[in-house]
């Protein structure tokens, strides 16, 4: 009885001392402190009154506490005096103390009123008293003389690891598998076999997720797509690979600080650029720089520490020892990202990477490879080329090299009006199959820039142009050439377009405007528009005023390629004052001629074969053509790769100042300098002094958030609450761990494991706390409703995602393909409409179709942060970071099981899959692929009673039969619409069940 | 044929494994979509519920976009001296504005072209413009404030400012602390009821969030629920194609026996509550047809909401929906009606918004008070900011636009504890800087909160180490002076 009645009392305070007890500073005293009293005389400066602060042992020591005298001590006086004005805490505040705790505080005091740090802030040790998750439980369970429930029977326990490790239920068949199994490990095996499948990666990352606020749109103002998804999947590999956290940790955190980063390294970085961007007309963009830093800073600490930093944005943290200055320390370590602060509604918001999927690095690698191929054939042409000076002199001729026909040069980055025509579409083309038509009513132009081998000027260099001019010709054609900038114009006709200065090398007159209805070569000489020998051309513009013109083959005439001899061509180069050849040729030219070796003669020669010697350039024409031909290919495909956003670190870092109230436009006179909050562990030596010495410090062994946060929100995702139930928050606010020990030894066996994730689960779901059935007496379920003694097995509602994929999966219409963009499969109309701005590229909602889109797993269910899906329920949505999910049960719930068509569809392929069964034994099929287990005979008369109700209404109403059946995406092949639609509404009954979307 | 778990079974302690039983709900009474009203119920109040309620429940008219105070509300005679002159200096005090007119080279001032009346209100008076006829005619029942301020000067940071207490996204919305704070009052309806109401002015409106009525860290039931005007009125509502109530009924029936006998084995009292969400869900497919069949309403009624309340979407027929929502117990029901952003074009738009909300916010007020329920119905009438004084892009005389200002703005007030017939704060000349009785938008909220019997700086949940309320972390007060 006495037991019971221990029981009963520490059920009721978890965390609280029974009478008698010692008093534990951290467990008793700090939370009534924090809760009643640090506000005023706590960490804030700014707020603390008469000096006294009661969360440094010496201060209050020497202030208001005598240890052992509750006499002496006047804290004990104020807290317990009937004068309104004396009493604490002042009864404005509304935060009178209880009974319950002045009993805590005055036994506190009388035992000597010890202080502790602050227990999350000590880096966690291996606990005496234990070496694994039951031996903490069990001490705790005996502690209050609960015992623990017995062992889950098999087919709810594979049900359990099923959901909890991949998100998805078991089959029957692996149940019995399972069965079979009378080993020791048969449990094991099945762990091991659910740790392997890609579908365990899928569902970790949703909790992920959720805390880095990843989506698929920007979250703001016009919440225009994001192409972020390929971060997404990096987080899947992660988790599947078991990628050790605290790599996983430093790679998101600083990927790109890494020594040669891999591309995967930089898509982890996508971590710091989760957060939700805005491109709203009207914004100022420092404002808009903090709001992102600050979400960046906030995540961070929720994230990795636990710790509700972002109080420290406007003033000194009320309850933990961050002080404004450190914050704005911490602040300056995310802050200078190389990038614009909006977005510009982009899906791009650079800085951005090209991710390769599989396929796509397949043709990447075999496009790559056959390039390498015609480079090394090219060199060994040149190589081989029987090359032999010419036995008289001959002189160099001008010669003419393309660099625009059907195709620009490589490297090219194409703006205006590039429009491609045919031939054997019967428009005018001179050269090639294909011209470029340009018409407009004024100014028009084609152009590109960033050519990857410009054009070198020589003495005599001349560009020429081809030009057909329509019927409607235009007033005016420009040629313009991009040499650091575009103020090199030479222009034909009318002078209607105003840039540079008219008759100066920016806009040089040619003559009037050529024939029309025919090709006509325009030629420019290079000093005609200020290009002098040596000057490096990347662009050129095809521009004109109005009307229509084709534009044709262009490029360079000069005797720079036109020469037969190469001693000739020496000769010619040596004369020259100044060389425009790239500086190691230039260099040799420049040499004594006697001194040259004979390596430094084939360089020579080489270059000259390769780039001046006419025969030789025809001979390698072909080689060099092929070459061409492969690079571009290499674009076109590298530029239909997605993107994702990434970080790219200023070059110089942006300073970051302490803001009054965390005002943007309040700066501080000095900027502040990175640095970490004094209370925790000091940057390990050696570590760099930025994010990636921030991701080292965070796993160190010193660390003491790090590893006890992270294997907290594991606990939390198996058994619904944290040992520390505050997951967003271990500072002195957050809640005492229901079990410190545990805790602490699951933090270092973690860390010690090499960060090993998969292990970390493994413990959790072998332990027999995670093994106990959730069978339990009312009153149990009464007296804990948290379960936070553990006393019971798990049972909660399953979260949205699971319980989607879990309809499409029993009924067979589940598509396991991993990763790519998000999918959107059907939802109510006009929910996007009815807040999207006109303009958004996300006010429509176009559902996808096929199943490959609409039956995927919710993970990738397209996530418009504005208006999330609506089958989310529960589900944060994915603005700002949240750690924890709350769980309600609300009729707008039920109404969705019910009613939304993909539910519905779940329930008719779940018939479907049994229709041909005699209709006997479908109930008890019905049952047992979605609870894995018999039914009872009461139960299996109840599904039987209700679908001969159903059948006998459907044979009245075909019509309504057919209707039913035919909702959603896969067809319905059945010949018995009346009777598939009364097994679809049985079916609908077995997905709607508590047993089905509960975890048991 | 036995199963195969049967044989592994036997081999273990079976307590009470298949145990059957009747429909075993015993005293849990089937809840409602919220807890039932708190006080109600007997229990005794929280202490966040320590003021007198005035409000039973409240009507928030949200004009999303910023309606332009200067040819709504807010005269200025003096700025017709001004027209096409710039905005001294001296009024402005450097304060910052947008990034859409700091570009720009003059801040020339654009006085209202429209006529304003000063009317009776019972007080001092009020100055309407004619774009509000009918709101001028109830001058008397309204607490005009003149002068709201916010910080924030974009539509998405000022909008979910006004809506959750925060810029950022992530807090809980005014209507989730109330359905919090208050519990509900129906039993087949939900508590926070949202509307989006269609607009006339160019269709590129300032966007909405879900966040504006979600409930950020409070549990997801206090958010806001989505009564829409085309498809399903709640998500989900309607039985699909091929079901009709009585396949509905036989289904539940039976899905709820099954339920009871799941609740015997575990004895989880969460049970218990799903199968009474499952019948809320029932009836609340009975209820919500009854609430939006509008066709027990008097043709006399129609008449004074406008020939627009018979047209689902509109303004006008949401005005009715509120008032129809607000007999049936509904706590909290907030029309977002977009469309007020008018950067250009005054004289086309702003007509046609005010076409669109002045006789139906009229008519709503009359209805609640014919009904006798203006004096427990609060109804509140505001946009998120305010506009400029001066114009952005071409002025003339005829045609101008403004651009954000978050200095000063106006709103009002109806019913529920509020003053009547009153205008309260005053602007300087140019609507620019408010010179009596500052509003911030903190206290407007903490007003509201105090007059539905709300403690707004009780009313508070622990997240992320801080106590979070909607008014913020600097205490602030109700506005007393336009207290009953």
């Amino acid at each position: 009885m006495l037991g019971m009645l221990k029981s009963i009392f520490l059920l009721a305070t978890v965390t609280v001392s029974a009478a008698g007890e010692e008093i534990v500073f951290n467990r008793d005293i700090r939370p009534i402190l924090s809760e009643k009293c640090f506000h005023c005389h706590g960490p804030d400066e700014n707020t603390r009154e008469a000096k006294l602060r009661l969360d440094v042992a010496e201060v209050a020591y020497a202030e208001a506490i005598v240890p052992h005298s509750l006499e002496k001590s006047e804290f004990w006086e104020r807290v317990t005096s009937d004068d309104e004005d004396e009493i604490m805490p002042p009864p404005e505040t509304d935060k009178a103390l209880t009974a319950e705790e002045l009993d805590l505080l005055k036994r506190w005091i009388e035992q000597g009123a010890e202080y502790q740090d602050h227990w999350a802030f000590i880096a966690p040790v291996r606990p005496e008293g234990g070496s694994s998750i039951d031996d903490f439980v069990d001490q705790r369970l005996e502690e209050v003389g609960v015992e623990g429930t017995e062992r889950a029977a098999p087919h709810v326990l594979l049900r359990r690891l099923s959901l909890d490790l991949t998100g998805l239920p078991p089959t029957p068949d692996e149940l019995a598998d399972f069965l079979k199994d009378d080993s020791p490990e048969a449990v094991e095996r099945q762990v091991d076999r659910l740790l392997a499948s890609p579908r365990y990666g899928e569902h970790m990352s949703r909790f992920w997720l959720d805390a880095v606020r990843y989506g698929d749109t920007h979250g703001l103002h016009l919440d225009n797509y994001r192409e972020f998804w390929p971060y997404r999947d990096w987080v899947v590999s992660a988790f599947n690979d078991n990628k050790p956290w605290n790599e996983f940790i430093v790679e998101q955190l600083a990927g790109d600080l890494l020594e040669n980063p891999t591309v995967a390294q930089r898509v982890a970085t996508g971590y710091n650029r989760a957060h939700v961007t805005t491109a709203e007309g009207g914004s100022i963009k420092e404002e808009v720089y903090v709001r992102n830093v600050a979400d960046r800073v906030a995540t961070f600490g929720t994230v990795m520490l636990g710790l509700t930093t972002e109080c420290a944005a406007c003033h000194d943290h009320k309850f933990d020892p961050i002080s404004q200055k450190e914050y704005y320390q911490l602040f300056a370590y995310f802050n200078s990202l190389d990038a614009d602060p909006m977005d510009g509604n982009k899906k791009d918001h650079a800085p951005v990477v090209r991710v390769a999927a599989p396929e796509h690095e397949e043709a990447l690698a075999t496009a790559r490879a056959e390039l390498q191929n015609q480079r090394e054939r090219l060199a060994k042409a040149i190589a081989e080329y029987d090359y032999h000076e010419p036995k008289e002199a001959v002189r160099p001729e001008p010669v003419e090299v393309t660099w625009v026909d059907d195709q620009a040069p490589a490297g090219a980055k194409l703006e205006g009006s590039w429009k491609w025509v045919d031939k054997v579409e019967g428009e005018p083309v001179l050269s090639g199959s294909k011209a470029r038509a340009q018409s407009g009513k004024d100014t028009v132009q084609h152009f590109f820039t960033g050519a990857k081998a410009p054009i070198v000027v020589a003495e005599d260099t001349v560009f020429f142009a081809h030009v057909f001019l329509g019927k409607n010709a235009p007033e005016q054609i420009m040629l313009q050439f991009h040499s650091g900038n575009w103020d090199h114009r030479a222009y034909w006709g009318g002078n209607r377009i105003d840039w540079g200065k008219d008759g100066s090398p920016s806009r040089q007159s040619m003559g009037g405007l050529p024939e029309q209805g025919q090709w006509v070569r325009l030629e420019v000489p290079a000093s005609k528009v200020g290009l002098k020998p040596g000057d490096k051309v990347d662009g050129w513009a095809f521009t004109q005023f109005g009307g229509t013109a084709f534009w044709d083959k262009a490029g360079t005439v000069g005797s720079d390629a036109g020469y037969h001899s190469l001693r000739r061509w020496v000769r010619d180069q040596r004369a020259r004052k100044k060389s425009t050849l790239p500086k190691p040729l230039a260099a040799l030219i420049r040499k004594d001629p006697k001194a040259l070796t004979e390596s430094d003669k084939q360089q020579l020669r080489d270059h000259y074969i390769a780039e001046v010697d006419v025969t030789a350039r025809q001979h390698l024409a072909p080689i060099r053509a092929a070459i061409a031909k492969q690079e571009q290919a290499i674009v076109s495909i590298e530029k239909n790769l997605p993107t994702t956003l990434v970080w790219k670190e200023m070059a110089k870092p942006k300073p970051a100042y302490v803001l009054e109230r965390g005002q943007y436009d309040r700066k501080s006179e000095e900027p502040v300098v990175r640095a970490l909050p004094a209370f925790l562990p000091p940057m390990p030596e050696g570590a760099s002094n930025d994010r990636l010495g921030v991701a080292r410090w965070l796993i160190a062994d010193n660390h003491p958030l790090t590893a006890r946060v992270a294997v907290n929100r594991f606990w939390q995702q198996f058994f619904g609450v944290g040992l520390v139930k505050t997951a967003e928050d271990f500072g002195s606010q957050g809640e005492w761990p229901s079990h410190p020990k545990l805790l602490d030894w699951l933090a270092v066996e973690f860390r010690e494991s090499g960060w090993d994730v998969k292990h970390l689960i493994k413990l959790i779901v072998l332990s027999d706390a995670y093994h106990r059935s959730s069978v339990a007496e009312p009153d149990a379920y009464k007296r804990d409703p948290g379960n936070r003694l553990l006393a019971r097995g798990p049972r909660f509602r399953l979260d949205a995602e699971t319980l989607r994929d879990q309809a499409l999966a029993v009924s067979g219409l589940l598509v396991e393909k991993l990763g790519g963009p998000g999918v959107k499969p059907p939802q109510p109309d006009g929910l996007w409409k009815a807040v999207g701005y006109e303009s958004s590229n996300t006010v429509r909602f176009v559902a996808d179709k096929g199943p490959d889109k609409v039956h995927r797993r919710s993970l990738y269910t397209f996530w418009k942060r504005t208006s999330p899906p609506p089958q989310m329920i529960d589900a944060p949505s994915r603005e700002s970071c949240v750690v924890r999910r709350e769980r309600t049960n609300t009729p707008l719930h039920a109404l969705m099981f019910m009613n939304d068509p993909q539910y519905v569809e779940a329930a008719r392929c779940f018939a479907e899959r049994f229709i041909t069964m005699d209709d006997e034994a479908i109930p008890a099929t019905l049952i047992d692929h979605a609870l894995l287990r018999p039914a009872s005979d009461a139960e299996l008369d109840l599904l039987r009673d209700s679908f001969r109700g159903h059948l006998d209404h459907y044979t009245k109403h075909p019509d309504e039969a057919k209707s039913l059946i035919a909702i959603g995406d896969r067809p319905s092949s059945s010949d018995q619409p009346e009777r598939l639609a009364a097994w679809t509404m049985v079916a609908s009954l077995v997905l709607n069940l508590d047993e089905f979307v509960t975890k048991n | 044929m036995d199963h195969p778990i049967i044989d592994k079974l036997t081999l273990q302690t079976r307590r009470h494994f298949f145990k059957t039983s009747g429909l075993g709900l015993g005293s849990a009474a089937l809840s409602s979509l919220l807890t039932r009203d708190a006080i109600a119920a007997g229990e005794i109040p929280p202490a966040f519920r320590k003021v007198a309620p005035k409000a039973k429940r409240a009507i928030y008219l949200f004009m999303s976009g910023a309606p332009a105070q200067h040819d709504l509300f807010d005269h200025k005679p003096e700025m017709g001296k001004w027209f096409d002159k710039d905005l001294p200096d001296s009024v402005r005090m450097g304060q910052r504005i947008t990034t859409m007119t700091s570009g720009q080279k003059r801040f020339p001032i654009a006085p209202s072209k429209y006529a304003f009346e000063t009317v009776d209100n019972g007080s001092d008076g009020a100055t309407i413009s004619e774009l509000l006829p009918y709101t001028k005619k109830m001058v008397k029942d309204l607490c005009i404030i003149k002068s709201m301020h916010t910080e924030a000067i974009n539509h998405d940071p000022a909008i979910t400012y006004i809506c959750t207490g925060n810029q950022l996204p992530g807090r809980a919305s005014l209507g989730s602390w109330l359905s919090y704070g208050l519990g509900s009052m129906n039993d087949n309806l939900p508590s926070f009821v949202v509307l989006n109401a269609t607009w006339s002015a160019k269709r590129d409106a300032q966007a909405i969030y879900s966040r504006l009525w979600g409930s950020g860290p409070l549990p997801s039931k206090y958010q806001g629920v989505l009564l829409r005007s085309a498809g399903d009125p709640v998500l989900f509502l309607n039985n699909p194609d091929g079901i009709d109530p009585s396949t509905r009924r036989r289904m539940l029936d039976s899905l709820n026996r099954f339920n009871a006998k799941t609740y015997d084995h575990f004895g989880d009292p969460e049970i218990q509550t799903r199968i009474a969400q499952y019948e809320m869900a029932y009836r609340m497919q009975t209820s919500v047809p009854e609430l939006t069949d509008l066709s027990t309403e008097k043709d006399s009624t129609f008449e004074s909401y406008g020939p627009d309340s018979k047209k689902p979407g509109t303004f006008a027929y949401c005005a009715l929906m509120a008032r129809r929502l607000a007999e049936r117990g509904v706590r909290f029901t907030q029309i977002f009606h977009r469309g007020w952003d008018q950067h250009f074009n005054i004289s086309r738009d702003l007509p046609l918004q005010c076409r669109d909300v002045d006789q139906a916010s009229y008519a709503l007020v009359q209805d609640l008070k014919q009904r006798g329920m203006l004096d427990d119905t609060l109804v509140i009438w505001g946009g998120e900011f305010g506009r400029t004084a001066y114009c952005q892009g071409k002025l003339t005389r005829d045609d101008y636009g403004r651009d954000h200002h978050p200095r000063c703005f106006s709103i009002w007030m109806a019913g529920g504890g509020v003053k009547p017939g009153i205008v309260h704060g005053e602007t300087d000349d140019f609507s620019y800087n408010v010179t009596r009785d500052p509003v911030h938008i903190h206290e407007l909220n903490a007003t509201l909160l105090h007059l539905m019997g709300l403690d707004h700086q009780r009313l508070s949940v622990k997240h992320q180490g801080l106590d979070m309320r909607l008014t913020g972390v600097e205490p602030v007060d109700p506005v007393k002076d336009i207290l009953l």
